[in-house]
């Protein structure tokens, strides 16, 4: 009994002890709450690494990273921002970031762009996050849609570059091959994800090349527009050179369709794709000797080829306890020393903003730089030529004017569409004219009509 | 001082009623009082529209085809839980070797994480590289791979893999049921001459009928409002339009449309059809003297 009351008596004076020295130290240390989108191992590692060294510079700061799927984010924002509780920075969808600055929840990054330099980063990279004289948005950096194809297989066949979607699926129709003479299709053409996300990536892509426009400065939606019908019998012919059950297809398993030698071509190909055929190709055949890029063809009514650009912007959120020492650790982020550790995590797809960082031998050093030299290229051609948008932007007007786009997003209208042209066999006018009754209703809705 | 038993009783139960209000009568009052509104899912945009949601959905394809799918996947999915949880049931009721090892087994499906189980279904499902296809066309029962996550099977996937996953609470109930029955009812059966198939139609069936009452409402409830299963199985991919039920066209207009005024009115809808439901399989099931 008496060892009981002695141990109590112990433990005691240890919390005591522990709340007395502790207690300040921990109040003392400001934390900042990070949510980023690179799940992978190694961006994560990179991420961790780069806290650390900041941490040590600044004892007084903890940095909370936390990466984030990206099915979770916007719901955890805006959770996030409802309850009064928003995290220091986070990653977002471009639309995100347009929709968020519009109900003015978001701080200004200036400080930091000034920092790096407003001249050394990148044109197109200032479009994403700038609203009229302040940048809302930081992009932490680019990567384009890309149209990945067997360039072994499209030399046996004699196939060049399409330049239109007819050439395109010319090649897709050569490119699907009863490879062992069973009959049966062993590889087929084009691959492409079925989900929500990507369908909506590569309507605005098309919608783009064809010349179109989704939504018209009043906000109407333009689903009806020839060229969307346009857009939308070119879905139904892709189709047919599509591995069956394409629509249950995720991004990563049209890569699997790529590197298991199932898919010939894919058109929502990344630079991060480059990774995972070095981890899951025949080694012999892990190279742009096998797989290659080309440039993305443009539609019947379009004069230019067109593409996404995967460039989240780091926010900062009106509401958060720490905005000063956010903007010290996105400075720190970009410093070239570190930033240059985090883009080399996925070499291929990350593009650095900075014009500093993407001319400097350390970068130009990278192994898969060297090896994939050709995807990067496209990547910058797209970029250089403004040929790239955000996820369903068609103009860089559309991002400060239409902020309804992250709901056009999530509400799957589009793919919905798309379903019910290439699954359903639902005329393109009659499903085009069911969207645009439901997104006029959705617009309507958010209180944007001006129609 | 000393309080009338009564006044001790009301004090008793007073922290049970508190919380059973604040907890399941406040959030229900509040989901029905939302529905009466046009409201932003988390910014304070908020305008009172009386009954035009409901209305609204009333006249909207796709509400309808969302219950269709619901009720097609929901009566499929506890009709097949019924019949396999049943047989295995009446499997692991006989004696026989490893009998405790199967019934362990049996329940794996109940305790594997719904996340987990669907990740490792849809690698089994996959049609160019998965198992199920692999096997399929290794026996010879089909020519070509089966687009399992497909427009045209993902339900019948997402049956299976429900029923895959919820029959052992079946198992369970039944079984535990099962090893009530006085044996002698059996034997008395024997003696007047009926097969195993008249024993069970004649006795066993009669003796489960109150546990298949609970069960069959238990799960008819929790399939009608089952969300994760159905959500990770595509979590928005093409496919899911053909496997919207309900609950996820609920989640769909309250965290992707951001309308959560619409959202609580399926979530209201969904609980009247219950009620209707429930009510209904009462009158028919349950005879007076039992209640």
């Amino acid at each position: 009994m008496k060892k009981k009351k002695k141990l109590i008596v112990v433990i005691g004076f240890v919390c005591l002890f522990s709340m007395i020295l502790g207690g300040p130290t921990l109040a003392a240390k400001k934390v900042i709450h990070v949510w980023h989108t690179e799940t992978n191992p190694v961006s994560r590692e990179a991420i961790a690494n780069i806290v650390a060294r900041f941490e040590a510079l600044h004892p007084d700061i903890k940095v909370e990273a936390e990466a984030l799927a990206w099915g979770d984010l916007e719901g955890k924002i805006m959770a996030a921002l409802a309850a009064g509780s928003p995290p220091e920075l986070s990653h977002g969808q471009p639309i995100t970031c347009a929709a968020l600055q519009e109900k003015g929840l978001l701080l200004s990054l200036d400080e930091v762009v000034k920092s790096i330099g407003e001249d050394n980063i990148w044109d197109q990279i200032k479009k994403v996050g700038k609203y009229g004289d302040h940048y809302y948005g930081l992009v932490h950096a680019a990567g384009t849609s890309l149209l990945v194809y067997r360039k072994d297989l499209a030399e046996k066949k004699g196939l060049k570059n399409p330049k239109t979607w007819d050439d395109l699926l010319h090649n897709a129709k050569e490119l699907t091959m009863d490879t062992n003479g069973d009959g049966k299709i062993d590889i087929y053409g084009l691959t492409i994800p079925g989900d929500n996300l990507f369908i909506n990536i590569l309507m605005g892509e098309l919608t783009k090349a064809n010349g179109g426009i989704l939504f018209d400065s009043k906000n109407r939606p333009h689903f009806t527009d020839e060229t969307m019908i346009q857009t939308l019998k070119f879905w139904k012919e892709l189709t047919k050179y599509l591995p069956p059950g394409w629509e249950g297809h995720g991004y990563r398993e049209t890569f699997a369709n790529m590197y298991g030698q199932k898919a010939a071509m894919m058109y929502q190909g990344y630079g991060r794709g480059a990774s995972l055929i070095e981890q899951y190709a025949p080694a012999h055949m892990a190279s742009t000797d096998y797989y290659d890029v080309w440039i993305k063809p443009r539609g019947p009514s379009g004069t230019k080829p067109a593409a996404q650009v995967d460039e989240e912007p780091w926010m900062m959120f009106k509401g958060c306890k720490y905005p000063n020492e956010a903007i010290e650790f996105l400075k720190f982020f970009y410093k070239d020393e570190n930033y240059l550790e985090y883009i080399q995590t996925v070499p291929i797809h990350f593009f650095p903003i900075t014009k500093s960082l993407r001319k400097s031998s350390a970068y130009h050093a990278t192994p898969m730089i060297k090896k994939w030299k050709g995807w990067l290229d496209v990547q910058e051609y797209y970029l250089d030529n403004d040929l790239v948008k955000p996820t369903l932007v068609i103009d860089w007007e559309d991002m400060a004017g239409k902020p309804y786009l992250m709901e056009i997003l999530g509400s799957g209208i589009l793919k919905d569409m798309v379903m019910e042209v290439t699954k359903e066999g639902v005329p393109p006018e009659k499903a085009a004219a069911k969207a645009q009754k439901r997104a006029e209703e959705l617009v309507k809705d958010k209180g944007y009509a001006k129609w | 001082m000393r309080l009338s038993s009564q006044k001790t009783g009301m004090l008793l139960i007073a922290p049970a009623i508190i919380l059973i209000c604040s907890l399941l009568v406040y959030p229900v009052l509040y989901g029905v009082w939302l529905s009466l509104f046009k409201k932003h899912s988390f910014f304070p945009d908020q305008r009172f529209v009386g009954l035009a949601n409901y209305f609204y959905l009333l006249k909207n394809s796709d509400f309808w085809m969302s219950v269709w799918y619901g009720t097609v996947y929901s009566v499929s999915t506890i009709v097949l839980q019924i019949v396999v949880g049943v047989i295995a049931a009446l499997i692991v009721n006989e004696a026989f070797r490893g009998r405790n090892f199967v019934r362990g087994v049996i329940l794996f499906p109940y305790v594997i994480p719904t996340v987990v189980a669907i990740i490792l279904w849809k690698w089994l499902l996959n049609n160019q590289f998965g198992l199920v296809n692999y096997l399929m066309l290794s026996v010879g029962i089909i020519e070509d791979p089966v687009s399992w996550m497909g427009k045209d099977h993902i339900m019948t996937s997402l049956i299976i893999i429900s029923v895959w996953e919820f029959f052992p609470f079946v198992v369970l109930s039944v079984l535990a049921r099962m090893q009530t029955i006085p044996p002698t009812l059996y034997e008395a059966a024997q003696v007047d001459g009926a097969g195993p198939i008249r024993r069970f139609f004649h006795v066993t069936l009669p003796q489960l009928r109150n546990v298949l009452f609970v069960v069959i409402l238990l799960r008819s409830i929790w399939m009608f409002t089952k969300f994760d299963t159905v959500w990770l199985l595509t979590q928005g991919g093409g496919a899911e339009k053909y496997i919207r039920t309900l609950p996820v066209y609920a989640y769909m207009r309250t965290f992707m449309y951001y309308q959560a005024g619409l959202g609580s009115t399926l979530a209201v809808i969904m609980f009247i059809i219950l009620i209707i439901s429930t009510a209904i399989y009462f009158k028919m099931f349950r005879r007076e003297e039992e209640i």
